[in-house]
């Protein structure tokens, strides 16, 4: 199949299961709703349905879909900036550093919530970022920059956060089951507000990212041969960068650490539809919030409690991830 | 009228320069290879004049332009580079990659034009990669890596083509025909070519001038029947060599004298 043909049929399922995401999770949950009562509530809404339909299920399904969305482009660009396809946002310590922001914020009852954030969201967004920046500038040399330094320094980093934050678990092990919810990742306490908040970030980025794709595929050969084709790259570099520790600590903020989304999905559409990063950023965007939309439906109907969805991700992403890596071959 | 001028260039990489004080008019239209010993500064010369290096000192002049005044997209309209060793990453089919020379004409959001698919068949026509399109970049040969590279630069359309050791990974058919395709292009379309080779006999046979750099300064410059001398050699390479003259063409080639190391 010519790769112009195997993107088409790659955007038309993603759109399709997309849509059929977004359509069960609107039906499938504790209260029982059938497809009927959803089309009686589009032709004349009640106050009940709405809250059901609306607050409560499509406001954690769009949540869902956009933290998916975020994490994944956030991982398709790393892995470009690196030029490594097992990059993610932990190698630059922005997750591990948001996690951190979050565990200490609930160790220490820091409750000051602010932009749809609740306290330890806004922390781990903060922290998220400022560890990035410190990654950034650590790696930053007299004479220039180079990028093998600053994955090693964000992957000391992150691990010297989680070292934090596992001693901040050990230190104060009451607050231990708020702490999963950050660590394993959950979308249980999804609002509108929320989802207000990070979207027109996510857009932004998704735009800006698709703007400077081919600048990244030029990345692919080298920054020196990347400048010579015309590139600006340490500017390029700078806002991909930015970009994908925006996005990360911005999904951290709302739903704790999602491990598996930003490293697998980009590597399944790279593997579909081609390492060209234009069709890439945003097919791994929509593919990545479909996968996180069934990832928590999978993740609020599976067992009678809720499970933490980084466990949903990892047990799906992984199998199938080693699937698409094996038929290729 | 030079196409390309350094004045006092010193260039390095982090701190400290490896080329120093070298002043280089590249007439347009000329073929220049410029040789050394490896760590002469051969490499680090071919990134300074297009402006690859933070570190630099001296001024380059591109059509009369000062090249670290130029943004990148500028210098790549005028500039195009083949380097030394490209470990490309991810599954780029070679028609993708010699379509990345297009880049600088580009819009950031515009589709293929069909002034680029043109450029792009014909730089892969003409360095014989034309059925190779739709394989990737990592399953090629290095041989024919090396010619979808040298395709990628000839689609960017420019004046100028640096190449840097574009013999390196090539047998020695090839050898000659990249050096071919190079100096057809020097002498039918007007190209100007500047090459960092180590091979003094390839170099000896195609440019119409050397430039030996030792210890990164410029040490010797002229054309072949000058340059390549036995002291010449022996002051540069510190190799002993004997030269003759290649039956066909004239032009001197150099080649190992024995040497005895019995006591």
């Amino acid at each position: 199949m010519s790769r112009r043909g195997g993107r088409r049929l790659f955007w038309a399922a993603c759109l399709l299961l997309c849509l059929a995401g977004f359509l069960l999770s609107l039906l499938v949950g504790p209260v029982r709703t059938t497809p009927a009562d959803l089309v009686a509530f589009v032709k004349s809404p009640d106050r009940v349905h709405a809250a059901i339909f609306l607050d409560l299920r499509l406001a954690r399904a769009v949540l869902a879909f956009l933290v998916g969305a975020a994490l994944a482009l956030a991982g398709a660009i790393l892995q470009g900036y690196f030029r490594n396809p097992m990059a993610d946002p932990f190698v630059v310590g922005v997750s591990s550093g948001a996690a951190l922001g979050a565990v200490a914020a609930a160790a220490l009852g820091f409750e000051a919530a602010a932009f749809g954030f609740s306290g330890p969201g806004l922390l781990a967004f903060l922290s998220g970022l400022g560890i990035v920046s410190l990654v950034y500038a650590l790696s930053l040399r007299r004479g220039g920059f180079k990028v093998e330094t600053l994955l090693l320094t964000g992957i000391a980093a992150g691990a010297l956060a989680s070292a934090l934050t596992s001693f901040l678990l050990f230190m104060r092990s009451d607050s231990y089951d708020q702490a999963v919810f950050w660590l394993l990742g959950s979308f249980q306490l999804a609002e509108w507000g929320q989802a207000a908040t990070i979207a027109p970030w996510v857009a932004l980025c998704l735009a800006a990212s698709v703007w400077l794709a081919r600048d990244m595929d030029l990345l692919a050969l080298g920054d020196e041969t990347a400048q010579a084709l015309g590139s600006p790259v340490r500017r390029v570099r700078k806002a991909f960068l930015a970009m994908s520790a925006l996005l990360a600590a911005l999904a951290v903020a709302v739903s704790g650490i999602i491990g598996f989304v930003g490293l697998v999905v980009p590597h399944w559409v790279r593997l579909l539809i081609g390492p060209a990063h234009r069709p890439l950023f945003a097919a791994s965007a929509l593919a990545g919030g479909t996968f996180l939309l069934y990832c928590d439906l999978a993740a609020r109907t599976i067992l009678p409690a809720e499970l933490p969805i980084g466990v949903i991700t990892a047990a799906v992403g992984a199998p199938f991830f080693l699937y698409l890596l094996h038929k290729k071959r | 009228m030079n196409i390309l001028e350094a004045q006092g260039l010193a260039a390095g990489y982090g701190e400290g320069f490896v080329v120093r004080g070298v002043s280089l008019a590249v007439g347009e239209g000329e073929f220049v290879a410029i040789l050394g010993r490896n760590g002469s500064g051969k490499s680090t010369l071919v990134k300074a004049v297009q402006g690859l290096l933070a570190n630099v000192d001296g001024a380059v002049l591109c059509g009369g332009e000062d090249v670290f005044r130029m943004g990148p997209r500028r210098v790549a309209a005028m500039i195009a580079y083949v380097p030394q060793l490209a470990e490309p990453v991810f599954e780029y089919t070679v028609e993708e990659v010699v379509l990345m020379g297009r880049f600088a004409r580009q819009g950031r959001l515009s589709g293929t034009s069909e002034a680029d698919e043109a450029a792009v068949a014909e730089a892969m026509r003409l360095t014989g990669v034309a059925a190779l399109g739709a394989k990737r970049l990592t399953q090629l040969s290095g041989g024919e890596r090396q010619r979808a590279l040298i395709a990628r630069a000839l689609a960017q359309e420019t004046p100028l083509l640096l190449l840097d050791e574009p013999s390196l990974h090539l047998d020695i058919a090839y050898q000659a025909e990249v050096y071919g395709l190079l100096k057809g292009l020097q002498e039918e379309r007007g190209r100007t070519v500047v090459v960092a080779e180590h091979n003094i006999n390839l170099a000896a046979a195609h440019a119409g001038r050397l430039v030996f750099l030792r210890d990164g300064t410029v040490v010797a410059s002229g054309p072949p029947e000058e340059t390549v001398t036995a002291a010449n050699i022996r002051a540069i390479f510190g190799a002993d060599v004997d030269i003759r003259e290649n039956a066909r063409s004239g032009l001197p080639e150099i080649s190992l004298a024995a040497k005895r190391t019995s006591g």
